[in-house]
Order: C-alpha cells, then sequence, then structure tokens
C-alpha cells in the first residue's frame, strides 16, 4: 500500500500543527485562561445571580423608556447610515463605477467605517459634542455607513449583469440603466440588510451608554457600580426582550417586503 | 442595415482552459472572433449558427456594442457606429431591439412596466426615474403587449409568467423600442418545441409586418432553415459558410459543427 503522504508532506503537517499549538499556547498564556479559576469561582457566580432575585420591578418604568431612548437612536442611526450608504455603494461598485481611484477612495472609507468599532466612535463622538444620546447615533450611523456600504456594494456587483446590458440594450442612459437594471435586483437585499441592521444597531446601542453615548447601557452601567443587582436582572431582562420584539417585527416586515414587492 | 467590417473580438483570459490562442501575442487572450466581413439589407433574416463558443453571442452583442469588439466597424443604416461617444451609441440602441434566451426582464415587475423600459431612450432621465411615462408611451407599450398576446397579462408580474410569455414580453419590449433590427440570441433555446415554432413565428411576423431586420442565433437547423432567408455559419470565430437556406447541405453541417457521430441521432445528418 502507498502512503497517502509524502515524507515531506508529513513534516509539513507536523510544522502546522506546532504552529497552531504555539498560537494557542500563546495566547492561554496572555489571558490566564485557567479552568481552575473557572472552578474557584463558581460559588462567587452563584452567589451574584442569587442576589439579582428577585429583579426590581420598581425600576421597569424608567428602564422601558431608557430602552425607547435606545430603540430611537438604533432608528436614527440605521436611517442616517442606509442613507448615507445606499448612494455611496455604487461608488464602491466595479461594475458602476469605472474610475479606479474613486472605487478604491470609496472602499477605503467604507473599511475605516467599518473597522472601528462603535463604542469606539462613540467616545470620539462624546469628545465631540458631549454626552448623550446623539453622539451616540453619529457612532452608529458611521459604523453603519461602513458595513451596509460593503454589503450594498457587493450586491450591486452581484447583480445580473445581462439584466442590466438588455436594459442598456433599450437605449437607456448610464442612470436610467443603473435605476432599472441594478436597483429592482438589490431592493430586496437592501431592506433585509437594513432590517437586520436595525438590529444590530439596537444591540450595539445598549453598550453605548457605558461611554456616555445615551440609551440603555447607562442604567447598566450605573446599576452595576451601585450593586443593584436586582436592577441588573431587570435591565438585562428589557433587553433581552426589546431585542426579541425588534427581532420578529423586522423579520415580519422583511418577510412581507419579500412577498409582497410591486416592481 | 447592418454592415459588419473587419471585426475581430478577445477575451482576456481567466483559467488555463485549452483555448485558441491569438498567433505571436504575448499577453494571453481568448479569440472570440477573427475578422467577420456581413452584411445584413434591411427586412432581412440572418440566423447565425455554429456551435456553443463559436462567437454567435459575441457577434450579436458586439452588433450594438453591449461588447466594444476589439477591432473592426459597425455599421447600422451607412453611419459608423463603433466610434460615435457612449450617449450616441444609446440614441442608436434605442432602434435595435434584443431578445435572448434568459428573458433578462425585471422579474419583480410587471409586464406593462417591463415593456415600459424599452420606452427609456425616449424619456427624460428625472421623468424615467419618477416612472412618469408619457400616456404615448403606455399606450405603444400596451399596444405591444396586445400585439404579442398578452392583453389579459399587462399588470402580471413577470414572475408568475411562464417562459413562452416571458419571452413574448421581452419581444413587446423589442417592440416598444420602434426596432428596426433585432437581435436575437438563441430566443428559444430554453422554451418547449411547440413554443419554440410559436415564438419564432411571431418574431418573423413583426419583422416581416413593420419591416424589421432580425439576425438571430440558433441551435435548431430545422428552425433556422425555416425563418432564415439567408444563414450564416460561424465556426470559431470565422464564418465559414453563408448563403440561402436551399444551399445548405450537410457538407456544410459538418464544416460548422464538425464531424460527430451523433449525427445519427437526427436521422438524416441533422434534419
Amino acid at each position: 500500500m502507498t502512503p497517502l503522504l509524502s515524507v515531506r508532506g508529513k513534516l509539513r503537517h507536523i510544522a502546522i500543527l506546532l504552529v497552531i499549538v504555539l498560537i494557542y499556547w500563546w495566547a492561554i498564556e496572555g489571558t490566564n485562561t485557567n479552568p481552575a479559576t473557572l472552578f474557584k469561582g463558581f460559588p462567587y457566580m452563584a452567589d451574584y445571580v442569587a442576589r439579582m432575585f428577585p429583579p426590581d420591578m420598581s425600576v421597569l418604568g424608567r428602564l422601558i423608556v431608557k430602552a425607547g431612548e435606545t430603540l430611537q437612536m438604533a432608528i436614527m442611526g440605521t436611517t442616517f447610515g442606509a442613507a448615507l450608504a445606499l448612494p455611496l455603494s455604487f461608488l464602491a461598485a466595479r461594475n458602476v463605477m469605472p474610475y479606479r481611484p474613486v472605487y478604491q477612495a470609496t472602499r477605503t472609507l467604507f473599511d475605516l467605517c467599518r473597522g472601528i468599532n462603535e463604542i469606539v466612535w462613540a467616545l470620539l463622538f462624546v469628545s465631540m459634542v458631549g454626552l448623550g444620546p446623539f453622539p451616540g447615533v453619529l457612532a452608529l450611523t458611521v459604523h453603519l455607513v461602513g458595513a451596509l456600504g460593503k454589503y450594498f456594494s457587493e450586491a450591486i456587483e452581484d447583480a445580473n449583469q445581462d439584466l442590466v446590458v438588455a436594459i442598456a440594450s433599450t437605449g437607456a442612459n448610464r442612470i436610467q440603466t443603473v435605476y432599472y437594471g441594478i436597483v429592482p435586483q438589490i431592493r430586496t437585499l437592501f431592506v433585509g440588510y437594513t432590517f437586520y441592521y436595525l438590529e444590530h444597531s439596537f444591540r450595539a446601542a445598549t453598550v453605548l451608554g457605558l461611554v456616555g453615548a445615551g440609551g440603555i447601557g447607562i442604567e447598566l452601567i450605573n446599576s452595576i457600580r451601585l450593586f443593584k443587582n436586582q436592577e441588573v436582572l431587570t435591565t438585562l431582562i428589557v433587553m433581552v426582550v426589546t431585542v426579541i420584539l425588534i427581532d420578529r417585527t423586522s423579520a415580519f416586515i422583511r418577510m412581507r417586503f419579500i412577498t409582497g414587492v410591486e416592481g | 442595415m447592418i454592415k459588419i467590417e473587419g471585426l475581430s473580438h478577445y477575451y482576456p483570459v481567466r483559467a488555463k482552459s485549452g483555448t485558441i490562442q491569438a498567433d505571436g501575442d504575448e499577453t494571453k487572450r481568448e479569440l472570440a472572433l477573427s475578422n467577420v466581413n456581413l452584411e445584413v439589407a434591411k427586412g432581412e433574416r440572418v440566423v447565425i449558427l455554429g456551435s456553443s463558443g463559436s462567437g454567435k453571442s459575441t457577434l450579436l452583442r458586439c452588433t450594438n456594442l453591449s461588447i466594444r469588439p476589439t477591432a473592426g466597424k459597425v455599421f447600422i443604416d451607412g453611419s459608423e457606429i463603433t466610434s460615435l461617444p457612449h450617449k450616441e451609441v444609446a440614441r442608436m440602441r434605442c432602434q435595435i431591439g434584443v431578445i435572448s434566451q434568459h428573458f433578462n426582464l425585471l422579474e419583480g415587475a410587471s409586464s406593462l412596466k417591463n415593456v415600459l423600459t424599452g420606452r427609456l431612450g425616449y424619456v427624460g432621465t428625472v421623468k424615467s426615474l419618477m416612472g412618469r411615462f408619457s400616456e404615448e408611451d403606455v399606450a405603444i407599450a400596451t399596444d405591444s403587449l396586445n400585439r404579442v398576446g398578452l392583453e389579459n397579462y399587462t399588470q402580471k408580474r413577470v414572475s408568475d409568467l411562464s417562459g413562452g410569455q416571458k419571452q413574448r414580453v421581452a419581444i413587446a419590449r423589442a417592440m416598444a423600442q420602434r426596432s428596426t433590427i433585432i437581435l436575437a440570441d438563441e430566443p428559444v433555446s430554453s422554451l418547449d418545441p411547440k413554443l419554440m415554432k410559436e415564438i419564432m413565428d411571431l418574431i418573423q411576423e413583426i419583422c416581416v409586418e413593420s419591416n424589421i431586420t432580425m439576425v438571430a442565433s440558433l441551435h435548431f437547423l430545422e428552425l433556422a432553415k425555416t425563418y432564415a432567408t439567408r444563414l450564416v455559419g460561424l465556426r470559431a470565430g470565422q464564418i465559414v459558410f453563408e448563403n440561402t437556406p436551399d444551399e445548405f447541405t450537410d457538407k456544410d453541417i459538418i464544416d460548422i459543427y464538425g464531424e460527430t457521430e451523433d449525427w445519427v441521432l437526427y436521422g438524416k445528418r441533422g434534419f
């Protein structure tokens, strides 16, 4: 029987294995990952969780208002983000934008916006425009321009080119060709991604309060700092319920849009 | 009238497949058309034959400059279009309807809206972006849909139509352009045998009615012989046959497609 791998192939496998082992050793060392620590921590964890019960319902009203504010931030951030990302995404699609420098510049802008996390953007905007939900909206907007811009421009590049050619063949000019040949193809994806990112923005917005950018996150960090464990649990419940509600609603709207769309 | 002069086209090579290479050329390019000369008179119906990859689609696409040919000239009604700026190319395209195997329609839109896209070249940009077509444009689109027998389907979504109906919408779109030329790239290849004949009949009737010049590519020799006033055979990007259907012989079939034992499947050499 001939061996499946040559000696060289085997050595290669061993080398790759060694590199993987080294990477994990390095990562475990750096993070003090240790099962013993985890086991020793169990009683404390159990104690902490026990002290969260029962959830403090007296703060529910205030938390719902704050969850509402978080949703408001997510709605505004997503709207601005999508509205800016849509026109920009055409500049970052190879099949629409023939000028390489513009295409490259827009792609780089998207990478920059997306590469920096919302909470970092929020830190920067809080320094620029002060505390409150508005810097949070700006942070969500900037991150979304990068994230949605990337998805939109990829959707544009993936559009069926034959249909685009067919529209151009009717004598349509460039703008008409894009509008009639590409936009109908990406509309469903556009709505889908935007609603997905509404959920994403809400989840992101819940933590923006940690750096002073409004929303329910402020409540969470205050409760944790003041050891109001029962309030912490209430806050977590409100967060999860709101995320589920947004998730269901946007799934419903997406479905309605996909099945009931009119040309 | 269409005149094609010394038309050559190369595609950039993507994979290391066994393709035809241009001699003495450093950059690897795939030859699709090589020095094609063809004249099609007003009202003629030319059918291009050739195996897959012989350059039929490329030739049709070069004719309305959907593909910019590497070399050569295309004349429409006596004027050279290959050197025109984009805006004038769009104006020229208004009079060239295109029909293809894959229909290429807006699936989520109604038949009427699809046919109205045939009017885009005649409508201002702003108006067309707002979807405001004139009454005249709507009338032209409706008439075209009536002509292809879809009067009861104007508001139907294209995705709900059958293949034959979709191709009728595409034909109506070409009509709405007020085309003087129709380029049809394998217009019936995805239809059943009965529909093939119906759709080819329809295209032929419309061409005869309005004195439209047709250039089509077909894979079915029987259909080609029936509907063409002239046949053109392409092989490896070159014209190897050009004559009336009556002059088309078994030997020409082999010249175009190459020898194969499978011809026996079609009975007497494909016919």
